[in-house]
This record gives C-alpha cells, structure tokens and sequence, in this order.
C-alpha cells in the first residue's frame, strides 16, 4: 500500500484547523450581510480575507484531496449557516478543480495556488444563486426584513449582476490569494510556519 | 467490561442525534423551510435547545435565552405596521438573533457536551469516512479556541493602541490575522502530535470508553425530528 499518497491524521488536522479559521472569518464578514451594500460586498470581502489562511494551508497541501475536503467542509458549513446548498454543490465542483489546478504545479508552484484559490473560493458566490435563480422564495423566508431591504438587495441584484459577480468573486480571489502570498513571505516564512 | 467514568460527563442525547437536531434546526429555523404550515415545529425547534440548557443545569443561560425570544416575540408583533427605517433595521436585528439564536446554543450545547472521541466513535458506527469525521472533530474543537486566542490577541494589540476601525484598517487586519493565524497553525501542530501518540493514525478500529447508545430520549428527538421532515415533505409535494 502506498502510504505517501494516502490522508493522514496530520493532514486531516490541517484541514479542520485552516477550515475553522476560514469558516470564522466568513462569519464574522457575514455579520456585516444585514447593510443591503455590504451583502453585495460580501463577495468581495470574503475571497479577500481568506486568503491569508489559505495561501498558509497551501503550504501544507501536499496529497490530493485536501482542497477538496476543504471546499466540501466549507459548502457543508454554508448550508448549515442558512445559505442555499448551492454553495454545498458548486463547492464540490470547484473544489475539485482547484486541486487538480495545484497537483498540475506539483503542489509547490505559487503561481498557480493563487490561480486554485481563486477557484475555489467560487462557493462564496453560489450564495447568491439562490437569490438569482428563485428570488421570490428566497424573499418570502426574510419577509421579516421589511420590505425595504428587499427593495435594497433585489435593486442592487439585477440579473446581469450574477455573472459580473462571479467575475468580481473571481478577481478579489486572485488579489486575496496575491496577498495571502505576500503576506506569507512577510511574516510566516520567517517564522518557519509555512 | 462495562467502564463508568463521570456520570457528567454523559450527556442526555447522543452525538448522532445531536448532529441531527442541528441538521434539522438550521433547515428549519434558520432557513425557515415550509413557512407557516411549519409552524408548530418550528417553536418546538425553538425551545428545545433551551430546555437541553436546563438538562445541562445551565440555569442562567436557559433563563436569558427564554427572555430574549419573549421580549423578540412581542416586539416583532409590535412592528407589524408599516415600517420607517429605523424600525426596519431593528425588525431586521430581532429577526436574525431569533433566527440564529436557537441554533447557536444548540451548537453550543453540542460543542460542550460532546466529546471529541465519543464524536467519532459514533461516527465511525455510521460508516462515515475518517476523512470527514476527523477535520469536523477538529472544527468543533478549535471555534472556542479561536475565540480565546482572538480576544487575547485583542486584548495585545489594545494595548499596543491598534484599533479596529483606526485609520490603517489594513493594518489592524493584519496584525490580527497574521497572530491568530500562526497560534493556530501552531496549537494544530500540538494536536496532530496528540492524535499520533493517541494512534490516530494506525488504522485499527478505535475503542471507546464512553457506553454510546440510542436511549429513549433519542428516539423520540429523532422521531421529532423525521417528522420534521416529513410533514415538510406532506405539505411540498401533496398539498
């Protein structure tokens, strides 16, 4: 049995570790999501400030499958926070991508986690399926809203804005994940974590 | 040999019924499924994980949250009428924490009542994967942890005068992710030492000392729970 390909305890740890750091900081932004602006922002703020513990557990990629765990961890923890399963399901899909992505750079190249992280950090705009594809049932449950901040997100959410959105989560993953780089060689490199 | 340790240490639900519960309450509280023919289940979803607080002895804990949604309940019937704006933001804060609320302190409850090895003994029983069941144990583990290293770094970074909100916002960013980030690198390096040295990692069946199993008080959260469901799915597909 190969058993330097296979997960173990270790890398599974690594995987719970940087998802709860992820997972609270995509809380923590989330809270802001009751400011009509801000819960268009959130794919903004979101890809932007994970990308620092991202870039990090990239570093501690090494076998295939641990991205994958991640993004499914990530969906799974979405849903359950009161977003669509869209997140759950596009999660998957990207997931898989992104690790295919960083296993093409050997799981070393820089270049190219920037690239996986931004794919994978689509779920992030899967939230806002459930707003394009069936607003009128995603409404009815927040009528307690007032109708004012319905007006508010439904008139800064037009159709056209879901595939800008995708574009917009897209590049602020790219800069997150720039960032997360240079933040990596700023501060944990010297401090031999990463 | 049937070990006993700290009764206490027991909690009145099992863990896969804790995780069903939480299953439920975020369909069904949080994401508020099947509206108003979902009513009554919906309170019970409610107050249930108030009354896991009392089983606990969490006197004080179960007392505040049953004022809170009270107090929620009527000031939403007062803000019935047309709303202005102010009235809107607030409508809007008392209907998030009623949403979230229930849910919070049953994951709360879970987070404190369970233990990790009792958590993936159970799992194991339901033939998930160690792929999942290990990083949600240590997911479970570190949100307090994070939490406490958060409000120490806080506190560190108060002291230093770099406040959130200040005028470098990037800066107080910084010098908070960049620490929260390699303590917790670091505690995760700590626990996969733990879980080798606990053999983790040798792939033999793992034993545990906690007795798991489904009590009458389960069968009858699960039997609340399914029937959740299913008079979730009566009222989609046949109404």
């Amino acid at each position: 049995m190969d058993n330097n390909n296979r997960l173990n305890a270790k890398d599974l740890i690594n995987v719970g570790i940087y998802t709860a750091i992820c997972a609270v900081i995509c809380c923590a932004v989330a809270m802001t999501g009751v400011i009509p602006i801000m819960m268009v922002l959130l794919v903004v703020f979101v890809p932007l400030l994970t990308g620092i513990p991202y870039m990090l557990f990239l570093t501690k990629v090494k076998k295939f499958g641990m991205i994958l765990i991640l993004n499914v961890l990530m969906g799974a923890f979405m849903w359950l926070t009161g977003m669509s399963y869209y997140a759950l399901v596009v999660g998957i899909v990207t997931g898989l991508i992104a690790e295919f992505i960083y296993k093409a750079g050997n799981y070393k190249s820089k270049k190219l986690g920037v690239l996986a992280y931004a794919v994978s950090g689509i779920y992030c705009w899967a939230n806002y399926l459930g707003i394009f594809l069936n607003a009128e049932a995603y409404f009815s449950t927040r009528q307690n809203f007032g109708q004012e901040y319905i007006d508010a997100v439904t008139g800064l959410l037009p159709m056209w804005m879901c595939p800008v959105l995708l574009v917009v989560d897209f590049v602020c993953g790219l800069i997150g994940g720039w960032v997360g780089t240079k933040v990596l060689k700023k501060h944990f490199e010297k401090a031999g974590i990463a | 040999m049937e070990y006993r340790l700290d009764r206490n240490a027991h909690s009145l639900l099992d863990p896969r019924t804790k995780l069903l519960l939480l299953f439920t309450s975020s369909v069904f509280v949080i994401g508020t499924a099947g509206g108003r023919q979902m009513v009554i289940f919906y309170w019970i979803l409610v107050y249930l994980p108030v009354l896991l607080l009392f089983a606990e002895k969490e006197w004080k804990a179960g007392t505040v949250a049953v004022a809170v949604y009270v107090g929620s309940y009527f000031a939403q019937r007062a803000l019935q009428h047309d709303l202005t704006a102010v009235e809107s933001v607030l409508a809007l804060m008392l209907f998030i924490l009623t949403k979230i609320l229930p849910t919070v302190i049953l994951a709360r409850y879970i987070v404190k009542t369970t233990k990790v090895s009792e958590f993936i003994t159970a799992m194991h029983r339901m033939h998930v994967t160690d792929k999942i069941t290990i990083p949600v144990s240590v997911i479970f583990r570190f949100f307090p942890t994070i939490g406490e290293e958060s409000k120490a770094i806080n506190d560190a970074m108060r002291m230093r005068g770099i406040e959130m909100g200040a005028k470098k916002a990037t800066e107080a960013v910084e010098y908070r992710m960049v620490p929260l980030i390699a303590s917790c690198s670091i505690i995760g390096e700590e626990l996969s030492a733990a879980a080798m040295t606990r053999g983790l990692d040798m792939g033999k069946k793992r034993s545990c000392i906690w007795n798991i199993k489904f009590r009458l008080q389960d069968y009858a959260v699960t039997a609340l729970c399914f029937a959740c469901f299913v008079w979730w799915g009566i009222g989609r597909f046949f109404v």
